[in-house]
């Protein structure tokens, strides 16, 4: 196409000025990608961390700030009830606990999670296997331990499996290790570094029919949040006081959490975008006004010479996109650069996680930019191009 | 001119400008005819109107009042794109200025109105080749403007308005930059094209210039005074 070739010829006959008109194109462009690219990392990156967080259940907590949060606290007998409801697969006690694990000398203190056959955090094993439905039922002393608890108390490596630890007063029986999970300087571990059977630190840990706070499985979890109302509901109902309150907490919420954060940095950046947008359209219009002032002689010549109008909008538009396109593009290119650099020296680092470069978001937000500034600053320019007296054109000295 | 077929029938035309309150009368009804192969010089001084004539033949403007027949075609009344059609297929300008793209080397700069003709680039090339070496500049085709001197960019823009075989070649004082002995290289490139039977329209202030022509139109205060051949007072030169 003669008019994409000449508009290169205009735009790279005066390198300086047209690198100047687009600075403001390429600045803008150039923030909005990398600030793209860094929030699509950060949430990549904690979507990432919280892969491992099982999605089928959520737990329930009565409100600690309650007048009658002792009442309103979870029992026995309610997870029975509880695990009745449709959609429920299973309710179980949420047993969490600290306690002193040791293996011959070396201890530590862990958080000591009891879970049942699907477990909250559902890491890959690097050694051995999980408890089953009937070490559960049996209430045996068998642990899974983290990757951290492992290299705490076998710093020597190997497998473990069917070595002892203690746990408290308790002797556990490991059965496997998680694998390392991926992990930068924020520190991101969901369940404990020792889990056993539900059914095992209930009876070891807990007293009496309070056992506080519960987990409830589901069985689709894509009503999970009608099951946690129909569960509230119960609840109230056992107990017959409907002023009771309780909090519940899955990873659906914590998600919609983050996700909400960066939506209001979206916002941001597309309120920033708008703006520089807006900057660096005017001053490619004015550009545009002058150049096309400069070439009035220009423009009587070629529609002396039988160019129409369409012709000579066609022209100067085309410029226009050009113009807006390398100026985008070169956005594009430094945007990026910055967003993986950034990606590679921070994220990664924090993290442990290396979200991928959202090149098809980066691209359309290009697109659009260049088509919005194009429109918005080419066609006026262009039709003023158009639109001149051919004699008073040719007369233009 | 005997038999040759009429190319421009221009009768009673009048052109009036409106300067503010002030109407100015450029051409008062001007009436002639113009054969195909001939090389008429328009000549008059300045505010004769001679400029607003060859505005109006060259399809830039429009006439007030009168008819406008150009190779058979009313274009009186067309509107602005059919008029640049006019002006792309039976046209073909020469200006004082040269008028060429500063950045487009001489090909391409010949190759335009084939371009806004929608010719593809292949036959585009060639036909600015043979128009280039009809002018003699086949040598030059890929050297820009500024590698040109005055006569060979001259002869460029005439290559430029011949490259669409027009019916009429309007020529704007051809000379008026450029040295003598130049001009005359462009007057007899354009006597060539007259013996090949092209149709040459100069407007010119220079009665050196205007002899060359074959018939001199000379314009006064709007309207042709005089239409006569050139008188050759060096009857003996060619």
């Amino acid at each position: 196409m003669m008019h994409i070739e000449e508009a290169l010829n205009v735009i790279f006959g005066n390198k300086i000025r047209s690198l100047l008109t687009v600075t403001g194109l390429i600045i803008g462009v150039m923030a909005v990608i990398a600030i793209q690219v860094l929030g699509s990392s950060m949430s990549g990156a904690l979507n990432g961390a919280l892969g491992n967080m099982t999605d089928d259940s959520f737990i329930i907590f009565p409100s600690a700030t309650q007048a009658n949060a002792v009442k309103a606290s979870v029992t026995r007998t309610d997870l029975v009830q509880l695990s009745a409801l449709p959609n429920v697969k299973l309710a179980i006690p949420l047993v969490a606990q600290t306690d002193l694990v040791r293996n011959g000398h070396l201890q530590a203190r862990y958080f000591i999670s009891g879970d049942p056959v699907e477990p909250f955090n559902n890491a890959p094993l690097q050694f051995g296997r999980r408890f089953t439905q009937e070490e559960i039922d049996a209430g045996r002393h068998v642990a899974v331990i983290s990757d951290r608890a492992y290299k705490k108390l076998f710093p020597g490596g190997g497998d473990p499996v069917g070595q002892s630890m203690y746990v408290g007063s308790h002797r556990y029986l490991i059965l496997g290790v998680l694998s390392t999970p991926k992990q930068g300087l924020i520190q991101t571990n969901f369940g404990g570094d020792v889990s056993a059977p539900y059914t095992t630190l209930l009876r070891d840990y807990v007293h009496g029919q309070r056992i506080g706070a519960a987990r409830v499985i589901v069985k689709d979890s894509s009503s999970m949040s009608l099951t946690e109302v129909a569960v509230i509901k119960t609840l109230r109902d056992l107990r017959g006081n409907q002023r009771l309150e309780y909090n519940t907490f899955d990873k659906a919420q914590l998600t919609k959490g983050i996700n909400s954060i960066f939506g209001v940095m979206t916002f941001v950046v597309a309120f920033i975008g708008a703006i520089s947008l807006l900057v660096a359209g005017i001053g490619i219009m004015n550009i545009l006004l002058v150049s096309v002032t400069e070439r009035t002689r220009e423009i009587g010549v070629r529609k002396a010479i039988g160019a129409t109008r369409t012709q000579i909008l066609l022209q100067f538009f085309i410029e226009a996109l050009v113009l807006c396109g390398i100026g985008c593009g070169i956005g594009l290119v430094l945007g990026l650069a910055i967003g993986a650099s950034v990606n590679s020296f921070a994220i990664v680092k924090l993290t442990g996680y290396a979200p991928p470069i959202p090149w098809i978001q980066a691209a359309v937000t290009t697109l659009v930019f260049t088509t919005a500034v194009t429109i918005g600053c080419g066609t006026v320019p262009a039709f003023r191009a158009a639109t001149l007296d051919p004699i008073e054109a040719l007369r233009y000295e | 001119m005997n038999n040759s077929s009429t190319v421009i029938d221009v009768r009673h035309v009048t052109k009036t400008y409106s300067m503010g309150t002030m109407e100015v009368q450029a051409l008062r009804g001007v009436t002639f005819t113009i054969a195909a192969g001939e090389y008429v010089a328009i000549m008059g001084p300045s505010g004769s109107g001679k400029s607003t004539l060859m505005n109006v033949l060259g399809c830039l403007d429009r006439a007030t009042g009168g008819t406008y027949l150009l190779d058979g075609v009313d274009v009186s009344k067309l509107g602005d794109n059919e008029l640049a059609q006019i002006r792309l297929k039976k046209l073909g300008f020469v200006f004082q200025g040269f008028n060429l793209l500063a950045r487009t080397d001489a090909l391409k700069n010949v190759a335009l109105p084939l371009f806004y003709a929608g010719v593809s680039a292949k036959n585009r090339n060639q036909a600015a080749m043979d128009s280039l070496a009809e002018v003699g500049l086949a040598d030059r085709a890929r050297h820009k403007p500024s590698e040109l001197s005055g006569g060979q960019q001259q002869r460029v823009a005439i290559a430029r308005a011949l490259v669409n075989d027009p019916a009429v070649v309007l020529a704007d004082e051809p000379t008026g930059n450029l040295d003598s002995k130049t001009s005359a290289e462009i007057l007899a490139l354009f006597g060539r094209l007259n013996e090949g039977g092209r149709t040459i329209i100069m407007v010119t202030h220079d009665e050196n210039v205007a002899s060359h022509a074959k018939r001199i139109l000379r314009m006064l205060d709007g309207l042709i005074v005089s239409d006569a051949p050139p008188v050759r007072s060096e009857a003996a030169l060619p």
